[in-house]
């Protein structure tokens, strides 16, 4: 009896290990990642947030900049979740994936383009509200 | 100690090689990943060519279902015109004010400029209220069912106010 218990000691100690060495290569790893990829969207949608009442305030180049990466990111992440959702199969969603990250990045450039050669995004948008 | 019993037999019976691991092999979390998972159900029933059993065309449509699909539509539409905006910026020759310039030479009523207005402001106010929502449910608060009910009514209240409010400028 005395040596099962230190051998539940023993296991107990050792579980963490164990579990670990088990999943490491996806399970554990992939878990972390996936949670903090969650806080990584919250956090964004807190920046675009504040973002919003900054263009109307206090419109600047670097918040036109700002603006772009982090409205880009936001609508990527949010597009993935959508194709998390709907698309199944390794090739279709591979594909999926690939195709979004090409318009999320092309995106994101025809935004700074439009920063640099153009008036800006918080200067366009209260241009075309004075229509 | 029944527990025990039982898995040191399993292994005995199995006649695997006796591991240490017999004692916390039931605190071992499972080989599969979730995604694993859901893979292997998906790969099944599309190789199986099931159909999908009826869901929306049966449950009956429920306020905070209808929120939720909207936030899920207007993102999807919000992002998209995003995209068609930057890539139109990359293609178009000719500057931003000058396509304003167009428009306004086109001399649409007030109307129909307050209107265009709404219909610009109502999915980005709709999305950022309920996004605001989703944020407060990621917080922990607001789950029960009358809350989720009053949270939805007020998205929709501020959005309305909103978008006219913002018509109006």
């Amino acid at each position: 009896m005395a040596k099962l218990l230190s051998n539940r000691l023993y296991a107990q100690e050792h579980v963490k290990d164990k579990a670990t060495a088990l999943a490491d290569g996806h399970g554990l790893s992939s878990s972390r990642a996936a949670s903090k990829h969650w806080t990584g969207e919250r956090v964004l949608s807190v920046v675009l947030l504040g973002m919003a009442p900054a263009a109307h305030l206090c419109p600047a180049p670097l918040l036109d900049y700002s603006i772009a990466a982090a409205l880009t990111l936001h609508g990527h992440w949010g597009i993935g979740q959508v194709l998390t959702d709907y698309v199944h199969g390794d090739a279709k969603v591979k594909l999926a994936k690939a195709s979004v990250l090409l318009l999320s990045t092309a995106t994101y450039f025809g935004l700074c383009y439009f920063n640099y050669h153009d008036v800006g995004l918080c200067k366009a948008v209260a241009m075309l509200w004075q229509i | 100690m029944a527990l025990l019993l039982r898995t040191v037999a399993r292994q005995g019976l199995c006649s695997s090689r006796l591991q240490l691991a017999v004692l916390y092999r039931h605190a071992v979390p499972m080989g599969t990943t979730a995604k694993e998972e859901m893979d292997k159900f998906w790969n099944k029933n599309t190789r199986l060519n099931r159909p999908v059993s009826p869901h929306i065309s049966i449950y009956q449509w429920s306020v905070p279902m209808m929120l939720s699909i909207s936030h899920r539509g207007t993102g999807v539409a919000l992002s998209s015109g995003i995209s068609a905006f930057a890539l139109a910026a990359l293609v178009l020759p000719e500057s931003y004010p000058h396509y304003l310039d167009l428009i306004h030479s086109m001399s649409f009523g007030p109307q129909f400029l307050a209107f265009s207005k709404f219909a610009l402001a109502f999915p980005v106010a709709f999305h950022t209220f309920n996004g605001i929502r989703h944020l407060l449910w990621d917080l922990g608060k607001g789950f029960k069912i009358p809350e989720v009910y009053r949270s939805g009514y007020i998205v929709i209240a501020l959005t309305v106010l909103t978008s006219i409010g913002l018509a109006a400028m």
